[in-house]
C-alpha cells in the first residue's frame, strides 16, 4: 500500500518535470512566435498587444501554471496557424497513432516470442545463429530505410498493398487493416529484433535453473518446458523493453506516418514544426511524453502479474 | 580471455575505415561535385562512370552518398564524444560515490529517459534551427542518460570487487583507484558502447534528415537522399537504394564492432538442448544382467570437453541396486557425485559432454533410449529430488500446477483427478491442509515445506528409483531428520530403491544399506554400509569418517580435516588420485592406479596399501586443524 502511494507520488513528480521541461525548452528556444504570426514588418505596438493577448509578458512560472491548468481542464490552447483547438486536433489524430503502435507491438511480440524461444532451445546451434544474424541485420536497419524497401517491394513492384494513405476503421475495417499492415510491419520489425534478443538471453539464463533441470528429470517435453516453465520467468526484461521501447516506437511513428502518409500525431507534430505552430507541437510533445510515462508506470504493475514474488514486495 | 573476434569484425572494421576515408577525402576524389547537375542524363542507372547512377537532376548519386557520409560520421563522432564526455564522469561519480550523488543522478536520469527522445530532438532542432552544430548537440545530450547508466553499472560492479575494496582499505587515494583500477575495466564496455552509440546516432541523424530537419540543402545527407529518392522509386529505384544500402551497411558495421567488443567480456551460453552433440564414448560390452537387480550401472563415464582439456567427471562407475534398498554415494564436493546422478538420468548440461557405459533399469538399457523413450522413463519410473528446495520449484507457477503436471502429462489424468491425487500426495509427505497449499506459490513456503513438495512431485507417478541429490543439505538440522525419515518411510511403503547422495556421513550411516565412496570421478570404495563404516579400507574413506564431527566428541575437540585439495579433474596425475593427500602413500601409488578389488562380503576398494592391515596403521601426517 505504501509502495503504491510512493509510486503514485513518483509518477506525479515525473509528470510535473516532464511537462515543465517540455514547456520550458520550447519557450526558451530561439524563434519568436509573435514574429512568426505577425511577420517581421509588424509594428512594435501590434507585437506588444499580441504578446499580452498570448500572456507572453507574464513571468515564466505563471505562464507554466496557466498552461498546466489548461492542460488539466482540457484547454490546450488554440493553434495560431489553423485556428483549431489543439486538443481537438490531437484527439482526432490519436486513434491513428494508437492503432499503429498497437499493431506494431503485436507484430513485434507475435514474432519475437517464437523466434526467441526457438533460438534459446539450442543456443549456438544453426537455427540460433541464423536467427541472431537476422535480428542483428534488422536491428541495424533504420526504420525509414526498411519502410522504403518494403514499399519498393510490396507496393511498387508487387502492388499487394497501397504505398500510402489511410482508411479509418469507421469507414472500412478491411481497408483499415490493409493500410496499417505495411506501416505496422515496418515499425514492428526493429522492435522484433530487440525483443527476440532480450528474450533469448533471459531464456538461456532461466534454462540453467534447477527447476528446469528438475522439469527435465520429470520427463517433460522440451516444448512444454520452454513455453510453460521457462517463458514466464524470463519475461521481465521483455516487459521492461516493451515499455521503454515505446519511446523508440513513438519516435518511429513520426517517421512512419510521414513515410506512409498516415494522419497521426507524429505527422501532426512534423507539420506543425514546419509551420511553426508552437502550441500544437507543445501539445503533441506533452501528450506523447505523458503517455510514455504512464505506460511505463503500467509496466511496473504488469510485473506483479507475471512474477508473483513481486506482489508481496 | 583470449577470444577470436571473427571475420565479421574485421570486415566491419574495414567497411568503417573505407567510409571514414571516403568522407575525409571526399573533395580529393575524382568524382563529380555533389551539387553539379546534369553530369549525366537524369535518372540513369548505375554505370562505370556513375557507379550509383544519377538522380532526377542528373547529379552523381555516388558523390552525394560520399559527401553525405561527412554529416553522418561527423554528427556520430561528435555526439558520442559529447555523450561520453558528460555521461562518463556522472556515471563514475554515481557508481563510485554511491549514496546521495547516485540517487540524484539516477533520479534525473530516469526522468530524462522518460522523454521520447526523437520527438524531443525534432522539436528542439526545429526551433533552434537545423544546423550541423544543433543536431550534434541535441543528439549528444540525448545520449547522455544511456552513457550514465552504462558507466555507472560497470563502475558499481567493479567498485565492489575485492581488488578495489583492498585498495580502499589500504588507503589508496580515490583518484588513484579510479585511474588504476576502475578506468581500465570500464574501458572495454565503454569502447563497445561507443560503436553502438555511433550506430544509434547515425540512425537518429538519418531520421531527422529524412524529415528534413538535419543539415539543410544543398549539403547532402543520407536521410535526405533517401527522402528525395522516394519520389523516383518507380522508375529509378537506384537513387533510393544506393544511400539506403550504404547506410544499412554502415550502421550494421558499427553495431557489429560494438557487439563483438562486448562479447569479449561475456560468459559462454548454452540452451536447453546441446547445439552440437559430442560423440559418445565407446559403450563397452553390455553387462551380464544381475538377477534381482533393479538398477544396474556398468562402467559409466562422463567426459566434459573444455578448452583446458577433457574433464573426466565420472570415470568408470559401476554398481547394482535392488528394490527396497538405499544406496548412498559419498565424497567431497567435486568428486563427481551429482554428475553421476545426472549421467544416469541423461540430464547432462547441454554441449560438449560425452557419455559412455550402460544404465540398465530392469533389463532395459537407458543409454540406448531415444529422448522420447527416456522422457517416459524419467516421468514414470525415476524420481529426482535436488539439494536446494529454494531453486527446485518454478517461482512463477503455483504448487498445484507443478505437482499436478506430471500426473496429467504422464498418467493422463484430467484436472480434477490430478488435483485430488496431488492433495493425497501432499498429505502423504506430511503437508498440512494440502488443498490450500496447492493454490500457493513457492516463495510462500518454508524450505522444509518446499522440499516436501519436491519429494511429492518426484513420487507422483510412483517411481521405481528415487534419486535424492543432497536432499537435506540446504535445510535446518531439525528438518533434515524429518525429511530423511520421510524418504525412508516412503521407500518402505512403495518398495522403491533410493539413491542418496550426500557428503554428510552421519546421514549416510543412519539410512544407507550400501555405500559408494567417490573420489575424482572414480569409485574408490564400495560395500555394505556397516562394513565400510566400521572397517574402511581406503585411506580416503577413513579420512572422511574422521573429518565428520560426532556428537560424542568432547567439546573443544579439534576438527579434523583432510589436508590438500581434490585433484584438477582435467589433469589427474597418474597412479592413485588420492596419493598427494594420502598419509600412507608409497612409491607404487604414484606409478600405478590401484584397481577396485573385492574383499569378502562384497566389500570393494581401490588401494595398494589399505588401512586396517598391519603394514600401515599409524596415520602420520593426518593433520588436525582448529576450527
Amino acid at each position: 500500500m505504501i509502495l503504491a502511494v510512493n509510486r503514485l507520488i513518483r509518477l506525479m513528480v515525473v509528470l510535473l518535470v516532464v511537462t515543465f521541461l517540455s514547456y520550458l525548452l520550447l519557450n526558451f528556444l530561439p524563434g519568436d512566435p509573435v514574429t512568426q504570426i505577425l511577420g517581421i514588418s509588424a509594428t512594435e505596438e501590434a507585437r506588444a498587444q499580441l504578446r499580452a493577448d498570448m500572456g507572453l509578458d507574464q513571468p515564466l512560472m505563471v505562464r507554466y501554471a496557466d498552461w498546466l491548468g489548461g492542460l488539466l481542464t482540457g484547454d490546450w490552447g488554440t493553434s495560431y496557424i489553423s485556428r483549431v483547438p489543439v486538443a481537438d486536433e490531437l484527439i482526432e489524430r490519436l486513434p491513428v497513432t494508437l492503432e499503429l503502435l498497437v499493431a506494431a507491438q503485436l507484430v513485434a511480440l507475435g514474432l519475437a516470442i517464437p523466434v526467441g524461444v526457438a533460438a534459446a532451445r539450442r543456443a549456438g546451434g544453426a537455427l540460433d545463429q541464423a536467427l541472431t544474424a537476422m535480428s542483428f541485420a534488422l536491428l541495424s536497419t533504420p526504420v525509414f530505410v526498411l519502410g522504403v524497401l518494403l514499399i519498393l517491394v510490396f507496393a511498387v513492384t508487387w502492388q499487394i498493398v497501397p504505398a500510402t494513405g489511410w482508411t479509418p476503421i469507421s469507414v472500412d475495417l478491411g481497408w483499415n487493416l490493409t493500410s496499417v499492415l505495411l506501416p505496422a510491419v515496418t515499425l514492428g520489425c526493429g522492435q522484433l529484433a530487440v525483443y527476440a534478443r532480450l528474450l533469448r538471453a533471459d531464456l538461456i539464463a532461466t534454462l540453467q535453473e534447477d527447476y528446469i533441470t528438475l522439469a527435465r528429470a520429470r520427463g517433460l517435453s522440451p516444448r512444454r518446458i520452454l513455453w510453460r516453465h521457462a517463458l514466464r520467468p524470463s519475461a521481465i526484461s521483455l516487459i521492461t523493453a516493451v515499455g521503454l521501447n515505446l519511446g523508440a516506437l513513438i519516435g518511429g511513428t513520426v517517421i512512419i506516418e510521414t513515410l506512409f502518409g498516415l494522419p497521426g500525431i507524429g505527422r501532426l507534430i512534423v507539420d506543425s514544426i514546419f509551420s511553426r505552430d508552437y502550441l500544437t507541437v507543445q501539445g503533441g510533445v506533452v501528450l506523447i511524453s505523458v503517455g510514455y510515462v504512464l505506460v511505463n508506470f503500467l509496466v511496473d504493475v504488469v510485473y506483479a502479474v507475471v512474477d508473483p514474488r513481486i506482489r508481496r514486495a | 580471455m583470449r577470444r577470436r573476434l571473427g571475420p565479421g569484425f574485421w570486415l566491419a572494421t574495414a567497411w568503417i575505415g573505407l567510409i571514414v576515408a571516403a568522407a575525409a577525402l571526399a573533395d580529393l576524389l575524382p568524382i563529380a561535385g555533389y551539387d553539379d547537375t546534369l553530369v549525366g542524363p537524369p535518372r540513369s542507372a548505375p554505370s562505370a562512370e556513375h557507379p550509383f547512377g544519377t538522380d532526377g537532376l542528373g547529379r552523381d548519386v555516388f558523390s552525394r552518398v560520399v559527401h553525405g557520409a561527412r554529416v553522418s560520421l561527423g554528427v556520430g563522432i561528435g555526439a558520442v564524444v559529447l555523450g561520453l564526455g558528460l555521461g562518463a564522469p556522472l556515471g563514475i561519480l554515481a557508481g563510485y560515490r554511491k549514496g546521495l550523488a547516485d540517487s540524484v543522478i539516477m533520479a534525473a536520469n530516469d526522468i530524462a529517459l522518460a522523454f521520447p527522445s526523437l520527438v524531443f530532438a525534432l522539436a528542439v532542432v526545429a526551433f533552434a534551427g537545423a544546423s550541423l552544430r544543433n543536431v550534434l548537440i541535441v543528439l549528444g545530450v540525448l545520449g547522455i542518460p544511456a552513457w550514465v547508466r552504462l558507466i555507472r553499472g560497470t563502475t558499481l560492479a567493479f567498485a565492489e570487487r575485492e581488488f578495489v575494496l583492498a585498495a580502499r582499505v589500504l588507503g589508496v587515494r580515490d583518484r588513484r583507484i579510479l585511474w588504476r583500477e576502475i578506468m581500465p575495466n570500464v574501458a572495454v564496455p565503454a569502447a563497445s558502447y561507443a560503436f553502438i552509440g555511433m550506430a544509434v546516432v547515425i540512425v537518429a541523424e538519418g531520421s531527422l534528415a529524412f524529415l528534413g530537419l538535419s543539415v539543410q540543402a544543398p549539403t547532402p545527407t543520407w536521410g535526405g537522399l533517401i527522402n528525395e529518392g522516394r519520389t523516383l522509386m518507380e522508375d529509378a529505384p537506384h537513387v533510393v537504394l544506393a544511400p539506403s544500402i550504404v547506410m544499412f551497411l554502415t550502421v550494421l558495421a558499427f553495431n557489429l564492432v560494438g557487439d563483438r567488443l562486448r562479447a569479449l567480456t561475456d560468459v559462454r551460453q548454452s540452451g536447453l538442448e546441446p547445439a552440437r552433440q559430442a560423440a559418445p564414448l565407446p559403450a563397452g560390452p553390455a553387462p551380464r544382467p544381475v538377477t534381482g537387480a533393479l538398477l544396474q550401472v556398468e562402467d559409466l563415464r562422463t567426459h566434459i570437453h573444455t578448452p583446458r582439456g577433457t574433464v573426466k567427471a565420472v570415470d568408470g562407475v559401476s554398481f547394482t541396486l535392488e528394490r527396497g534398498r538405499t544406496l548412498a554415494i559419498v565424497g567431497e564436493s567435486g568428486s563427481g557425485k551429482s554428475m553421476l546422478i545426472r549421467t544416469i538420468l541423461g540430464l547432462l548440461p547441454a554441449t560438449e559432454v560425452s557419455r559412455g557405459g550402460h544404465v540398465h533399469l530392469e533389463g532395459d538399457d537407458l543409454t540406448a533410449f531415444t529422448p522420447e523413450e527416456m522422457r517416459q522413463v524419467l516421468g514414470r519410473r525415476l524420481g529426482t529430488v535436488f539439494q536446494d528446495p529454494m531453486t527446485a520449484l518454478n517461482p512463477v507457477r503455483t504448487i498445484g500446477t507443478q505437482v499436478t503436471e506430471p500426473l496429467r502429462v504422464h498418467l493422463g489424468m484430467n484436472r480434477r483427478q490430478a488435483r485430488q491425487e496431488a492433495e493425497r500426495l501432499l498429505a502423504s509427505v506430511g503437508i498440512p491442509d494440502p488443498a490450500r497449499m496447492l493454490r500457493r506459490y513457492p516463495h510462500q513456503l518454508s524450505g522444509g515445506m518446499r522440499q516436501r513438495v519436491t519429494i511429492a512431485m518426484a513420487l507422483s507417478c510412483g517411481p521405481d528409483v528415487l534419486f535424492a541429490d543432497e536432499p537435506t543439505t540446504a535445510l535446518d538440522v531439525t528438518i533434515q531428520d524429518q525429511v530423511l525419515r520421510l524418504i525412508h518411510r516412503l521407500r518402505e511403503e512403495r518398495d522403491m530403491a533410493v539413491v542418496l547422495v550426500s557428503h554428510d556421513l552421519s546421514v549416510v550411516r543412519q539410512w544407507a544399506d550400501e555405500v559408494i565412496v567417490m573420489y575424482a570421478g572414480k569409485v574408490v570404495e564400495r560395500g555394505p554400509a556397516e562394513q565400510v563404516f566400521t572397517r574402511p579400507r581406503m585411506p580416503y574413506t577413513e579420512a572422511l569418517l574422521q573429518a565428520a564431527p560426532r556428537l560424542t566428541d568432547p567439546s573443544h575437540h579439534r576438527l579434523r580435516v583432510i589436508p590438500g585439495r581434490p585433484p584438477d579433474l582435467s589433469d589427474v596425475p597418474p597412479g592413485c588420485p588420492f596419493r598427494p593427500r594420502c598419509a600412507y602413500a608409497q612409491d607404487r601409488c604414484a606409478e600405478e592406479a590401484p584397481p577396485l578389488l573385492a574383499e569378502a562380503g562384497d566389500h570393494h576398494y581401490a588401494c595398494w596399501h589399505p588401512t586396517g592391515t598391519a603394514v600401515s596403521d599409524t596415520p602420520e601426517g593426518a593433520e588436525t586443524h582448529g576450527r
